[in-house]
């Protein structure tokens, strides 16, 4: 027929993106093509955000060659974003950890070790430092992009086999404040509703994300809502810079950084004020409370606390372009609409009172019935792909345990002691360090041997110099697991290569409580292997080292186990079926069997296989969806908030006043200094392409500085520009445009180069409720260096 | 060499002149479009890399609202990243977080 193989594949894309928007071609489905494009299609899980996408991966080869969205899916619904098709990118990478490399001192060059001497090195070290330190000496810091079932077996080993609680993750960075939020508001962890509810919404309020940028295939949802019905629905974006997620906003709330609470509270007040209460959804479902013994409260006390926020006082404090009339008609159309989602990310999580800022926005969504209806939801995102299934249900964090239980609660450790076999009492009663805590302990050297599995503190911590110089220390042992150098692999003393996503097994839970598996489909390269297997056989030579038979119990189900499958579905079976059985989050219907039929997963609560492979539920707490609002159901009313963390049953409005934020500009550093993600900030500058506006693309970080501004300090775009704080400066090129409200800059943080690594400029303070660190917010000043500059992307090799 | 498959969301009353300004892109192919404002859109470029950018440049056209990649085929890429030939020029993936 003449058609070049290259033809046929251009079909193939063709007819594929046809197929979505219901089109047919001039030419048929080239079906042939179809089926020798690839030899092989593997069903997984996109990794590289938290909203879940599934992916087809075409296998030739025994290598990983094409990418294809899943139609059937109900998070993507098919679509991918330009991350997902990099994928294939990562396996077979040149630049990949293919073996263990070691080195005694962190002056000296790393050497290639075997897998055997470097998992003894590794048991040794960390016994090492209990019997001469503690258990408490120890600690592990994970990831929201490991798998669950890796999480799941570092925390265990930790817990139950070196008497530690010393476990954390990354998504302490980015998830705690809603975690916080959704335990104090709701009584239970994760949003009740879904990404269902988009396509039923008719009023978005999305403040602090710009989800066209961190979740674009949700943002895609919105888009394709408000596009089809332009007139009836809403879109308002709350944010003191407008960015990509503002294009398709009615209304654009600008407001100085850290000023939302004031608005939010505002918006409370102006629903209350002018009767757009849901008095019965309150009266049925909802309490007040306030201060930190949760003390509840009136609505009448609840009113009188208002009463300090008038529209008139918040447009004052919040400044920017609201006004008292924006915050009135915006709460009117929150409260009116017939079903209005919120949704936000990580400016509202990344505060000093994230979790008062959570509070906040659930307050709205109790106050007007915004909630358990279909459309109407208070939706928090997550950034990372497991941070809500592997480290928020799976035990991830030094404060809770496997199933949503908390560590300081005697009954729940007994439960998880008993379901593990291994004495009562193993589990140390006494959360261990969070985040911030845990690396200052390294700072103090109290912590003595660390394993950092899938992340990247050294860059990633706020104030980061800080941070980096206790990595640096002589006197703790770092072991550093992960497919790629990076910035805290340069300061590990043993890098363990491990097998990235599908080429390995496992489950990821996505936002909306759904966890999907992807199984193995090519080969890892070299010598890398499943961190699951890493984690088992680490802990028998543990067991060994410090003579304990329970490190061994804490593996034995999975002794002996091949590491690609049998052994992760082993973890995952001990995790859903002991450990989720009675609990919120009840994955026991969640079984691989059942996993791998669906093609997007299964919803917890599902108690049952026959339930699961419905999907799960779709939304929390509502008879007749829920089945746990069922088995739980305290009356005959229509919702059931059996929450764990609220003992009334009920949703709790909270009496949260306005807190600005840590650091505020002054004469000194007068200028917010805020953070963020771009789409594509893994991108270089290599261009090898015949596209000239291509050249204009930008491989750095730069700093964003609205136009008066620029013009006040005489700085034009592509200058270099100072931007420095009290803990560190950054030198970057300029961007002046309509971006940033006026007095505040703002920087992309993935950049590794040293001149250009935000984090060595933003502010460690935390919330003291979730100890999520204010990376949003802090003072800093600037001024122009020098013109424009050429610059090199910068990248750590090894 | 590096195909994609997409489905390019536009304002609808603006599609006219988005898809001119697509076409005026070397590499990339329009197939067809529905009363909604999506287009179907086929890439082609020499490296991903250089897709990726293509990519970057559409979704900063004004009007364009989203850009959905449905398949991507990268075969020849990949061969040449094995033998050598052509070596990505840096690596990426794993968010910083
Ligand atoms: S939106 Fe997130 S999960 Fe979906 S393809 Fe993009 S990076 Fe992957």
């Amino acid at each position: 027929m003449g058609l070049t193989r290259r033809d046929f594949l251009k079909r193939t894309a063709a007819a594929a993106a046809a197929s979505y928007i219901g089109l047919r071609l001039p030419f048929d489905a080239p079906e042939e093509a179809m089926a020798a494009d690839v030899d092989s299609w593997h069903i997984g899980s996109c990794r590289l955000c938290g909203v879940g996408c599934r992916v087809r991966l075409g296998v030739k080869d025994g290598r990983a060659v094409a990418i294809k969205g899943v139609p059937e899916a109900r998070t993507s619904m098919g679509y991918l974003c330009m991350k997902g098709m990099l994928f294939y990118k990562l396996m077979g990478h040149p630049e990949r950890l293919t073996t263990p490399l070691y080195r005694e001192s962190k002056k000296d060059e790393f050497r290639e070790i075997s897998w055997e001497e470097a998992l003894d090195i590794a048991a040794d070290r960390f016994a090492k430092a209990v019997k001469e330190h503690g258990n408490d000496s120890v600690a592990y810091y994970g990831s929201g992009q490991a798998l669950t079932e890796e999480t799941y077996l570092f925390q265990k080993v930790m817990r139950a086999g070196l008497q530690t609680n010393n476990v954390e993750g990354n998504p302490r960075l980015c998830m705690a404040s809603a975690v916080g939020g959704y335990l104090t508001s709701f009584g239970a962890d994760e949003p009740i509703g879904s990404y269902a509810d988009i396509e039923k919404a008719t009023c978005f309020f999305i403040i602090g994300s710009n989800m066209a940028e961190a979740h674009p295939v949700i943002f895609r949802r919105v888009m394709r809502r408000k596009l089809d019905n332009r007139n009836s629905v809403t879109v308002i974006n709350a944010d003191p810079r407008i960015s990509p997620t503002s294009r398709i906003a009615d209304i654009h709330l600008m407001f100085e950084p850290g000023t939302d609470l004031a608005m939010l509270n505002a918006m409370a007040y102006v629903i209350l004020d002018e009767g757009l209460a849901d008095e019965k959804f309150i009266e049925n479902y909802a309490t007040f409370r306030i201060g930190k013994d949760k003390k509840e409260v009136t609505f009448e006390d609840y009113k009188e606390f208002l009463a300090d926020y008038t529209p008139e006082k918040a447009a004052q404090i919040c400044k920017g372009n609201i006004t008292p009339e924006k915050i009135r008609k915006v709460a009117r159309l929150f409260a009116r609409s017939s079903a209005t989602m919120s949704m936000w990310t990580m400016g509202i999580n990344q505060r000093k009172r994230g979790v008062w800022a959570n509070n906040m926005i659930h307050n709205l969504h109790i106050l007007t019935g915004q909630l358990c209806k279909p459309g109407a939801d208070s939706f928090s995102l997550t950034g990372q792909p497991n941070a809500c299934g592997g480290v928020r249900e799976g035990g991830g964090l030094c404060h809770i345990l496997p199933g949503h239980r908390l560590v300081k609660k005697e009954k729940l450790r007994n439960q998880v002691e008993e379901a593990w076999g291994v004495p009562l009492g193993r589990i140390p009663p006494k959360p261990g360090y969070h985040t911030m805590a845990m690396f200052s302990a390294i700072n103090q050297g109290k912590i003595k041997a660390i394993w950092i599995n899938c992340t990247s503190p050294a860059q990633s911590l706020p104030n980061c110099d800080l941070y980096r110089k206790g990595m640096a220390r002589e006197d703790c042992f770092m072991v550093v697991t992960d497919i790629f150098p990076t910035k805290t692999t340069e300061l590990a003393n043993l890098i363990l290569p491990t097998a990235f996503h599908f080429e390995k097994t496992g489950v990821y839970g996505c936002t909306e409580r759904r966890s999907q598996i992807t199984r193995k489909a090519v080969d890892a390269p070299g010598k890398a292997m499943p961190e699951v297997w890493i984690v088992r056989e680490w802990a028998l030579k543990l067991a060994q080292k410090l003579q304990d038979p329970v490190i061994e119990k804490s593996v034995e189900p999975f002794k002996g186990l091949e590491p690609d499958y049998a052994l992760p579905k082993a973890i995952w079976d001990e995790y859903t079926q002991k450990l989720t059985k009675g609990r919120d989050n009840d994955l026991r219907g969640a079984t691989y069997e059942v996993l791998e039929k669906m093609a997007d997963g299964v919803q917890w609560p599902a108690p049952t296989e026959e339930f699961a492979l419905k999907g799960g539920t779709y939304k929390k707490f509502v008879r007749g969806i829920d089945p746990l609002a069922d088995v739980h159901a305290k009356d005959d009313k229509p919702l059931q908030f059996y929450g764990p963390a609220h003992p009334d049953k009920k949703l709790w409005v909270w009496l949260r006043p306005h807190k600005g934020p840590e650091e505020m500009p002054d004469v000194q550093y007068p200028f917010y200094l805020s953070t963020g993600r771009i789409v594509d900030h893994w991108h270089t500058m290599s261009m090898t392409g015949r596209i000239t506006e291509l050249l204009r693309a930008n491989p750095y970080a730069y700093v964003e500085i609205n136009p008066s501004d620029a013009k006040a300090l005489g700085i034009k775009p592509g200058d270099m520009v100072l931007v420095e704080s009290r803990r560190g400066r950054n030198i970057l090129p300029a961007k002046v445009y309509e971006g940033p409200v006026k007095g505040m800059v703002f920087v992309y943080w993935h950049d590794m180069d040293e001149d250009r690594m935000i984090n060595r400029v933003t502010k460690d303070a935390y919330d003291p409720g979730s100890k999520e660190p204010e990376f949003k917010i802090c003072a800093c000043r600037i001024e122009k260096v020098s013109g424009p500059k050429p610059l090199k992307p910068y990248i750590v090799r090894m | 060499m590096p195909i994609g498959g997409f489905v390019v969301t536009v304002d609808p009353d603006k599609v006219d002149r988005v898809k001119e300004m697509l076409l005026a892109i070397s590499g990339a192919e329009l197939h067809g479009q529905d009363e909604k404002g999506n287009l179907v859109l086929v890439l082609d470029a020499e490296t991903s890399e250089e897709m990726e950018l293509m990519t970057k440049e559409i979704r900063e056209l004004p009007d364009v609202l989203a850009l959905g990649l449905v398949y991507f085929h990268a075969e020849d890429e990949v061969e040449r990243i094995e033998k050598g030939e052509y070596r990505p020029s840096r690596s990426f993936g794993r968010k910083p977080v």
